[in-house]
């Protein structure tokens, strides 16, 4: 498939009439698909100025650009002219700090960070790392604040930490937002790798029926419902306070950083509720996942099912 | 992992795997996935010195016969290592 001269004239302007241009699906406020996303979160984060280019509104330049460059997926970063690459390259540069040069943004040589792992944590890792072939353990934290926690080799300019006699290596990509992290080891059925990041912005939080239901039982948390009375007529979560006036009173009185949950009949309502909550200033917000028809399948079934 | 439609006949990683060892000199390559998303890891001592965007280019290079058009049997390549032995 040989590029038309018209559209190799045209590709060939972009890249070089603007410094830094990202070949995408979609734009940067919308991207339509997870990888241009990923690079996009990366460029915004370095915030050098660029441009952005959707594929999606031309078959010819989704093909056109894939000739050019001679790679067959987008995104494609471009940097003054010359084909950086897709994904996969760019956060890796980004991670060793090679973008950074490239673009020539000064990032400040980010400070090792602290991590701290619990005595369990700590446990569970030496007992993995066995079993992995000895490898180090990796942390990685995305813009997203999405962690991966691995055994994988050394990279180049990779941070080290210890903590509790444990060696865990750290992109520099990730160091700003891993600093201060803690790590701690559950046992149990909802057990695993808990990740506690003072970096994190508060988000909704998912809380199966059973768990909710435990932490109840401990009078560690503040349920409400966020149906209307005519619903609430047909099925209640005993525990549960309707937000009614008296109940926003008491909501608006509690202190942000008490853990409130909310439900409603499938998880849906309630989630946009406990976004609205994280927005009024409360730092600890779950959403019972599946509403109370999961309540009553899975914790109480003398609640009615509707 | 999302669905695409292909025309492609036939087991689609023994495709890629014997597409990049028979192109790519003394290469032994893993895939893994389906749904149209694959993830290669190919080891062969002639990435030795080359840049990561050069290593990966030979690989897609390999493989561009099965990414092509909109009934492309891989729709995407989540994941692509490159690795001397």
């Amino acid at each position: 498939m040989p590029l038309p001269e018209p559209l190799r004239k045209q590709i060939s302007e972009l890249v070089t009439t603007h410094r830094v241009v990202l070949f995408m699906k979609g734009n940067r406020r919308a991207p339509q698909c997870g990888f241009s996303a990923q690079v996009v979160q990366i460029l915004d984060e370095l915030g050098p100025a660029y441009e952005t280019v959707d594929v999606l509104s031309s078959p010819a330049l989704r093909d056109g650009i894939k000739e050019f460059s001679e790679w067959p997926t987008i995104p494609q970063l471009y940097v003054g002219g010359r084909f950086v690459g897709g994904c996969d390259i760019v956060r890796e540069m980004h991670a060793g700090g090679e973008l950074q040069k490239l673009l020539g943004v000064t990032v400040a040589e980010p400070k090792t960070p602290a991590i701290t792992l619990s005595p369990a944590a700590a446990k569970a890792f030496e007992d993995a790392r066995a079993e992995a072939g000895g490898d180090p353990l990796r942390l990685s934290v995305g813009p997203a604040f999405q962690y991966e926690l691995f055994f994988g080799p050394r990279e180049p300019g990779d941070l080290e930490v210890e903590s509790a006699g444990i060696e865990v290596l750290v992109d520099r990509g990730s160091a700003t937002r891993a600093d201060g992290l803690r790590i701690d080891y559950v046992e149990g059925p909802n057990g695993g790798f808990k990740i506690d990041n003072p970096n994190e912005p508060p988000r909704v939080r998912q809380l199966s029926a059973g768990e909710l239901a435990t932490m109840l039982g401990e009078g560690k948390i503040e349920l409400f419902d966020v149906r209307p009375e005519s619903e609430r007529a047909i099925a209640k979560i005993a525990a549960a306070r309707a937000l009614d006036a008296a109940g926003q009173a008491h909501l608006a009185a509690l202190d942000r950083q008490a853990p409130i949950a909310v439900h409603c009949h499938h998880g849906v309502r309630s989630q946009a509720a406990a976004e609205h909550l994280v927005r009024e200033g409360f730092k600890t917000v779950y959403n019972l996942k599946g509403g109370i028809d999961a309540w009553s399948l899975s914790v109480d079934p003398s609640v009615p099912r509707y | 992992m999302s669905n695409h439609p292909t025309d492609f006949q036939g087991d689609v990683i023994t495709a890629l795997r014997e597409a990049i060892e028979s192109k790519i000199p003394a290469c032994t390559a893993e895939v893994t996935g389906g749904g149209g998303h694959f993830s290669i890891v190919a080891t062969s001592p002639e990435f030795a010195g080359k840049s990561m965007l050069e290593s990966q280019r030979m690989v897609y290079g390999a493989i561009s016969h099965l990414m092509r058009g909109d009934m492309a049997p891989v729709h995407a390549v989540d994941s692509l290592k490159t690795k001397t032995p």
